[in-house]
């Protein structure tokens, strides 16, 4: 490269500002007040927190796999070296830069686990691990210590790279220096494939061991088709938000919205593929330590709650998102955005959930304390988008891409 | 903006195609369009290197209808799929795989939803090139030497002499007010150049009729009956040099090929000399089964732990986990009373509480009536383990209370 040809905006608001601050001051009390009021109702509840912690683990692993879709996305954005993204990959920076304060987060799941309650993943108990073969055999990964190494492992990857890609980014903002592009467009490969490594295993030491005899190959794929749904909805709405309250009003138009729509009409089929692909061949092989999976999901009001994931997740916003015309549409996006994410929550319950209580509890327990651990996590990820959103443009400035952006159109 | 004089045209004499105006740039391109587009013209078309941003609404070109065609194709191709599989598994052929129902959808999905690619696939391809009017084997437009430019840094647009408002004159001003870099009238030369020349014609027809033969041949041969041998294409498939088992040579002297072993020959690791471990029965015998445990084999807690857990894998879906015969494959069979089963023995008939461990042990290694010897499947000392814990289990029939621990009787009721 021979040197900087740089590009001037057009002249916009492109600053968090006061907004960004304000964000941070409401989502953080108001975070840290549901958070704290659904553990007090954890520890009201008696049950070695069994409840609490399916609840905040439900909410954790919802605004998780936000953050990490965030992550995937600006990764590939180097990666391809993309440039229509380039107005809207700012956003997504800021979501992934949660990912070291949610490893915070992460600890009091890790650390009940680490003082002996058993009660969220039945492995760590001795006594159950003994009576199951199948549990003594899975041993050597399933324990306390290599769990927690395998924590520390994945944040440290996930903030590191999150950190990464946000500082360079804005170091950007003020020197313009391509070479800084060209380094990341480097670093992209391996951290996608460190993106896919950690994601995979993280899913199946916080998912798929709270049924700890299941095993599904699929597990991986599935959350990183959900943490791409669930990113790509937050990005739009973010955008959207941003936009109306009169911030980045020319850099960003219906041209990105609609490239946004079709990664998110792409990525709602992706989870549809897999998700029945993980479904047909439990189905169809039907050894009993798999199909249990399915079988506590399709009894009870969890049967229809199955069959209102699969309906919501794949048919209605697929059809919706079908249409040129819904995805160049701000309001029928954000709609389908909105849905998705509320589909997300719905994914992901769908795993949680029914094991709280050892599968004996009837009834779906959904109720204030998963609504104030939701409310308390999302809180705490928009502070967070506040912090950082208000300490730098929202738009990167001196992106050697950033004409292609401007310019973009699809038809 | 200079541009080339074009030849004066003398009506009747030869027709028209079209006007053609050259661009240098794609903005002045776009903006040529518009004039076009204004004008009314319908049968006129824009000529570009690469594709052109905004030029269709430049164009006025209404949005295709490509995008219905392969929805209905792809719901067409769903729906078919289905069709095919319900009608070929549910009734044509039905067919039990892996415990489905013979309707079971979950199994019908990844068909489906490959014949709903498939038909998307065909009509997007197919679409495309019947709604753009593809192949085009000759355009008028190929005789310009200028135009070769437009797959390389020139843009054009073409007004044809079919279009309604076709003017000479005022077609002509219309494209000089757009400031074309050339402008040019172009023959209509495709009444002479058009037509394929006969021998090609001819030819293609000849290779058409042809190449139904071969089918023609498979779909006879499919329904009558010859003499003569296959045809061997590859005969070194067919015909190998090699001989098979069961079959007659003439290099060995008794005519066999298969080799027998060697008199006295005993297979690696599989030589049985203590005839107490590994058959039951005391050395030297056939049928004096022993009455002890082998002295390589242990009693001890774990061994019967082991036993335990191997009766209940082998053992019990017959027998049942306390020996009484009634397993659930015993359970099972007695419901269907198809006349065939002979029912398991209870371990606790009065007879086999009286028989030596031997008998066990031999009855688990070779089977007896139709239970299966599992001599392949259990090693010996598991095999040991086993008639150790149905020893336990008859032993447990004729318990009383004196045997529990004094400890533990509390939780007997």
């Amino acid at each position: 490269m021979s040197g900087p040809t740089l590009v001037e905006l057009p002249k916009d608001n492109y600053s968090f500002g006061a907004a960004g601050t304000k964000l941070t001051i409401i989502g953080g009390i108001v975070g840290l007040l549901a958070l704290g009021g659904a553990a007090a109702m954890g520890v009201a509840a008696d049950d070695h927190l069994g409840r609490f912690l399916h609840a905040y683990l439900l909410a954790f692993y919802f605004v998780l796999t936000i953050a990490l879709g965030c992550l995937f996305f600006v990764g590939i954005q180097y990666l391809f070296r993309s440039g229509w993204s380039v107005t809207v990959r700012r956003l997504a920076e800021l979501g992934a830069g949660v990912l070291p304060v949610l490893a915070v987060l992460a600890l009091p799941i890790i650390v009940s686990v680490a003082m002996g309650n058993h009660s969220l993943y039945p492995w760590t108990d001795h006594e159950v691990v003994s009576q199951s073969h199948l549990l003594e055999h899975k041993a050597p990964y399933l324990n306390l210590n290599f769990f927690l190494v395998r924590c520390v492992v994945y944040f440290a990857i996930w903030a590191l790279l999150s950190w990464y890609f946000l500082s360079s980014s804005t170091k950007q903002d003020s020197s313009g220096d391509p070479k800084l592009t060209r380094r990341m467009e480097i670093v992209s490969g391996p951290a996608t494939l460190l993106f896919a490594l950690t994601l995979t295993f993280a899913s199946i030491d916080f998912i798929m061991s709270l049924a700890p005899t299941w095993f599904s190959t699929m597990i991986g794929v599935y959350f990183f088709a959900g943490a791409c749904t669930s990113s790509l909805s937050f990005l739009i709405l973010f955008a959207m938000a941003l936009q109306k309250s009169g911030r980045m009003t020319q850099v960003l138009n219906t041209e990105h919205y609609h490239d946004l729509g079709k990664l998110l009409f792409g990525f709602t089929f992706f989870w549809s593929y897999i998700c029945f692909s993980q479904f047909m061949l439990i189905w169809y092989a039907n050894i009993p330590e798999e199909t249990e999976f399915y079988l506590h999901r399709f009894q009870g009001p969890w049967y229809w709650f199955s069959w209102f994931l699969l309906l919501g997740h794949w048919a209605f916003p697929m059809a919706g998102l079908l249409s040129r015309h819904v995805k160049r549409n701000r309001k029928g996006l954000a709609f389908f955005a909105v849905w998705l994410l509320v589909m997300h929550y719905v994914d992901i319950a769908w795993y949680v959930l029914p094991t709280v209580g050892g599968h004996d509890a009837h009834g779906i327990p959904f109720g204030p304390m998963e609504v104030l651990s939701w409310v308390g996590m999302v809180g705490i990820f928009l502070a967070v988008v506040g912090f950082l959103g208000s300490r730098r443009s929202l738009v990167p400035l001196k992106d050697p891409r950033v004409t292609e952006a401007l310019s973009f159109e699809n038809i | 903006m200079a541009h080339r004089k074009t030849p004066e045209v003398t009506a009747g004499e030869q027709k028209v195609f079209s006007y053609l105006a050259e661009y240098a740039t794609p903005q002045a391109l776009v903006e040529a369009c518009k004039a076009v587009r204004d004008a009314g013209y319908k049968k006129w078309d824009a000529y570009s290197p690469f594709p052109v941003h905004g030029i269709d609404p430049a164009m006025g070109i209404r949005a295709t209808i490509l995008p219905w065609l392969v929805l209905g194709a792809g719901l067409t191709g769903m729906v078919l799929g289905l069709l095919m599989e319900i009608g070929l598994n549910g009734f044509d052929y039905p067919w039990i795989v892996s415990g489905k129902p013979l309707w079971s959808v979950p199994a019908f999905v990844p068909v489906a939803f490959e014949t709903t690619i498939l038909l998307s696939a065909l009509t997007a391809f197919g679409g495309c090139l019947v709604l753009n009017s593809l192949p085009d084997l000759y355009h008028p437009l190929f005789k310009k030497k200028r135009f070769a430019k437009a797959t390389d840094d020139k843009f054009f647009i073409s007004i044809e002499s079919d279009d309604k408002l076709f003017d000479e004159q005022k077609t002509k001003s219309l494209l000089e007010r757009t400031h074309p870099t050339a402008l040019e009238s172009v023959d209509d030369d495709r009444k002479v150049n058009a037509a394929l020349p006969r021998p090609i014609i001819y030819g293609l027809l000849i290779a058409t009729f042809l190449s139904f033969v071969p089918m023609a041949r498979i779909a006879q041969a499919r329904y009558t009956k010859s003499p003569d041998a296959p045809l061997n294409l590859v005969s070194n498939m067919d015909y190998q040099e090699k001989y098979k088992t069961q079959r007659r040579t003439d290099f060995f002297a008794d005519g066999r090929t298969m080799r027998p072993p060697i008199a006295g020959t005993v297979a690696q690791d599989d030589l049985a000399l203590d005839d107490h471990l590994s058959r039951g029965v005391q050395a030297g015998t056939n049928d004096k089964f022993v009455t002890d445990f082998p002295p390589q084999f242990q009693v001890t807690a774990a061994a019967m732990a082991r036993g335990q857990e191997r009766f209940n894998i082998y053992c019990a879906p017959c027998h049942g986990q306390a020996g009484y015969g009634d397993g659930m494959v015993a359970r099972r069979a007695e419901e269907l009373s198809e006349g065939t089963w002979v029912a398991p023995t209870s371990l606790h008939e009065p007879r086999l509480a009286k028989e030596p461990v031997g008998h066990f042990y031999n009855v688990i290694s070779n089977g007896i009536r139709n239970m299966p010897g599992y001599a392949s499947q259990i090693p010996e000392m598991d095999r040991w383990a086993i008639t150790l814990y149905i020893r336990a289990l008859q032993r447990s029939d004729a318990a009383s209370v004196d045997d529990v621990p004094a400890n533990q009787r509390g939780a007997l009721r």
